[in-house]
Parts: structure tokens; sequence; C-alpha cells
């Protein structure tokens, strides 16, 4: 009798609790509030029962600032996540309560928990497994319901970054008993779809916000397993920033919102449309001296064109202009067809060379009646005589009242 | 050619043009491939409107598409 051990009160209620936390570390409790006291403090007791039972539970404040605000009240049946664990000073042991929720949120993140768990352990998550999207898909089929708002934005986002891609719709309800099933089908036929008819380069698995109980048809096993085998990249969609589904795991991506799926989909047009431009302006700067070379010698040869025929009349002026260009443009490249940008460099060139631009900046060309030079000097003319004015929209004919020399 | 690839051909063409010592023939060909490229990129590009189908299977592997129309 003098071995055995006699424990003070303090060892033994340390002793207790080391028992305790090691036996039951992270244990789910389902019980009825009770008791409910909200301390100064921000801590929260309340008791937990059932018909014959009871057991102390507290949630720290620490705790409590990190969870959703909850609708506890006594009488709530609820779920509890949290350790056991010995109050020393009154030797009385309790539940320090980390996650607490009413009884439906409750069950659905418990199953969630375990098949995310389970998925997780079976390799359905790893990156390996995943592909990479594409980096401009030509067509994406998505899975949603046509009334949901979720096509809507990314309808409107496609729209807006890239409308050339094309969509097929998959249609499917996304929420109550029968989601599950039916997100399943539509997911085989537009595997099916890109098999024998129209090969899809993504597809987007997607829904707007709900409840936890709305979002609950994309934790399905059955269909977390189809997507892994799903042979077309996918994107999973599902609620809003803050949810998570089981779908969002297993698909190549992830993307918080309807939204961000399509933005993660497709590439925006207007960069591209700037990569174009940049890559444009490259290839102009590049063959700017080759340019400049032609440009000089189809300069001359204009020239030339202009200064074999003075005598012939004005009006074939322009005709003959094309003439000089058309063939300067055969010497130069006979595959060189103006054309798009190359064009309007070419109907610049013809724009300035253009005898009527001057008149446009309100020039004019005066000329005896009946001859085809212009006039470039008073030399000859008499008081009386007849002149034509040429403006841009059109002639003039009058008669020379008074002929004044500029002063030497 | 899809989309992807002609971007990609169009800064090949933009590549060679830079790093090549081309014959003048040769270069303006170039250029002009480059040119016609990039219209018809900017053309597929700015086609307004996008066009969501709705696929419905008649029978197994039988497929039929018709317009969805959001509004």
């Amino acid at each position: 009798m003098e071995s055995r051990h006699v424990f003070t009160v303090s060892e033994l209620n340390t002793a207790a609790r080391t028992v305790l936390e090691q036996e039951f570390e992270t244990i789910w409790v389902q019980g009825e509030v009770s008791e409910l006291t909200r301390a100064p403090s921000g801590h929260l007791y309340f008791t937990l029962k059932d018909e014959n039972s009871e057991l102390s539970a507290v949630r720290f404040k620490s705790r409590t600032s990190l969870l959703a605000p909850l609708t506890i009240e006594p009488g709530t049946i609820v779920l509890a996540q949290g350790t056991l664990t010995v109050y020393e000073p009154r030797g009385r042991y309790q539940f320090v309560v980390s996650i607490l929720q009413p009884l439906g949120e409750g069950a659905i993140q418990r199953a969630f928990d375990l098949m995310k768990r389970k998925l997780q352990k079976e390799g359905l998550f790893d990156p390996d497994a995943k592909s990479a999207l594409p980096t401009i898909p030509r067509s994406i089929g998505i899975i949603t319901s046509p009334q949901g708002a979720a096509l809507r934005d990314i309808e409107s986002v496609l729209e807006r970054r890239w409308p050339h891609v094309r969509v097929f719709l998959f249609p499917s309800t996304v929420q109550g008993e029968a989601a599950p099933g039916e997100l399943r089908k539509a997911l085989h036929r537009a595997i099916r779809f890109s098999q024998s008819s129209h090969s899809l380069d993504l597809l987007i698995l997607t829904r707007g916000g709900g409840s936890a109980e709305d979002l609950v048809a994309f934790n399905d096993e059955a269909l977390a397993r189809d997507l892994y085998a799903c042979p077309i990249p996918v994107i999973s969609a599902v609620g809003h920033e803050i949810d998570f589904s089981i779908t969002d795991f297993v698909a190549d991506r992830r993307a918080p919102t309807p939204s961000a799926a399509a933005e993660l989909a497709v590439p925006n047009r207007a960069e591209t449309l700037g990569t174009v431009s940049s890559i444009l302006h490259r290839m102009q700067r590049q063959t700017g001296s080759l340019w400049k070379e032609r440009f000089d010698e189809f300069r001359l040869r204009i020239d030339a064109c202009l200064m074999r025929g003075p005598q012939r009349r004005f009006e074939t002026y322009e005709q003959r202009l094309d003439f000089g260009l058309s063939s300067v443009l055969r010497h130069v490249s006979i595959r060189w067809k103006a054309r798009q940008e190359s064009s309007r460099h070419w109907s610049e060139i013809l724009r300035l060379s253009n005898p009527k631009l001057p008149l446009q900046r309100g020039y004019s060309l005066t000329f005896r009646r009946g001859e085809t030079h212009p006039l470039r000097s008073l030399a000859g003319l008499q008081v009386g005589e007849s002149i034509e004015t040429r403006l841009a929209d059109g002639r003039l004919i009058s008669h020379i009242e008074e002929v004044v020399p500029n002063e030497p | 050619m899809n989309l992807e690839q002609e971007l990609k051909q169009l800064e090949d063409i933009a590549k060679k043009l830079e790093s090549d010592e081309l014959p003048l023939d040769e270069a303006i060909a170039l250029f002009e491939s480059g040119i016609a490229l990039a219209t018809l990129i900017r053309t597929a590009l700015n086609e307004a409107k996008i066009r969501i189908e709705t696929v419905v299977e008649k029978s197994r592997d039988s497929f039929t598409l018709e317009p969805f129309d959001l509004d």
C-alpha cells in the first residue's frame, strides 16, 4: 500500500486533460443548444444536449471571428467540430468548439469535407492530372442552366473579349435532386458531341451563386469522377468567390465566378489587336527602306510621264497620271498589288500628285480662253480680254478690267 | 488555319523580315502576305456578335443545333 500514488487534485486534472485531449483530438458532435451565454469577453458558453445527456461547450472569441455570422439560439440543433479538454481550475471537462453550424449547413459541410478528403487521397485533384487550357479556343461547351445568370455573365464577357469563339450550350438543371444526374448527362453529351460532331476545345461547368444547398449538386462523387475522366479541359465555376465545390478541385481550373471563367477561357481581343498592330509596325519599319527606294524611283517615273506631254489637255492629266502610276507599279513589282495598308500608301502618293489638290486648298488656275496652259505671267494680257479661272468646284469666265504688275 | 496559328505565322513573318537579308522580291512577297494575314485576323476579331447554339441530341451521337437567344 506504501507504493500507491496519491494525486494532488491539480495533478489529476492535468493528467485527465492530457488523456482527453489525446483521445479526442478533433471530433464532431451533434446536439441541441441550451443554456447559451454570450460573455462580455466575446466567448460563447453553452450546453449541448440530447435526450439523456449534456456536455458543456465553449467557443472562444478568437475562433468566432473566423466564422460566418451564426444564428445559434437555444433549441437549435447544431453540428460542432472541436476538441475535448478539461478546465482544470474547476475540474470540468468541456468541449472547445471551432466550427459551429446549424445542422443543415453542417451536414453539407461535413459531407463535403469527407468527399474532398476521399477524392484527394485517390489523386483526383493531382496537379499532374490537370490539362492546360487552350490559349485560343475555337469552340467552348458550356454546361449550365439556360435560364441562369451564369450564362448571361459568360456571354457578355465572351462578347467583349473574344466574340470570335463558337459557343455550344449543353443545358442542365443545376440544383435539386435531379441536378447531379443531369449534369453528368450533359457532360457525357458534350464529350460525344466533341468526338462525333464538332470538336470542343474547352468546357465550362458553371452556375451562379446560391445557398450551400443550392450548390450541393456540384459535390456529387459520380460527377467528380466523370469530370476527372473527361478528355476535354474543364473550368469549374460554381457560385461566388467564397464557394468551393468538389468539381472546383477536380476540374483543370477553378474560376471564382462564371464571369471569371469566361475571362480565363479566352484572350482579350483588344490586347491581341494591339499585338497585331505592333507586328505590323515592325514589318513596316523593316520594309521602310525598301519603300523609300521604290518611292523615289516612282516619283521620277511620274515626273517623266508628266514632262512628256505638256501639250495634252488638262482634263486628261489625271488619266495619264493613272497610266503612269500603273506602269510604274508594274515596273516595280508585278506582285506588288496595291492592297490593304500598301494601297493606302499608294493612294496617298496619288493624292499628293493630284494637280487638283492645290485647288482644294484655295489656289486657282487661270487660262487664256481656249488655251490649255495655265497662266504664269501677266505678259501679253490685255484689258478686256476673256479669261477662264478654275476652282475646285467649277470655272469662272471673266474679262480683265485692269492689269497690275507687282511693284519692282 | 485557326486564329492561333495565324497569329503565330504573322509573328514568324515579322521575325523573318527582321532577321534575314532577303532579296527585294521575297521581302515584298513576305510583307504582302503579312498584311493579308493581319487583315484576316483583324476581320475575324472584329466580328462583333457572339453566337450561342444549344446542342440537342436527337438520338445517340446524332446532334442538331438550335440558335440560343438570351433575350
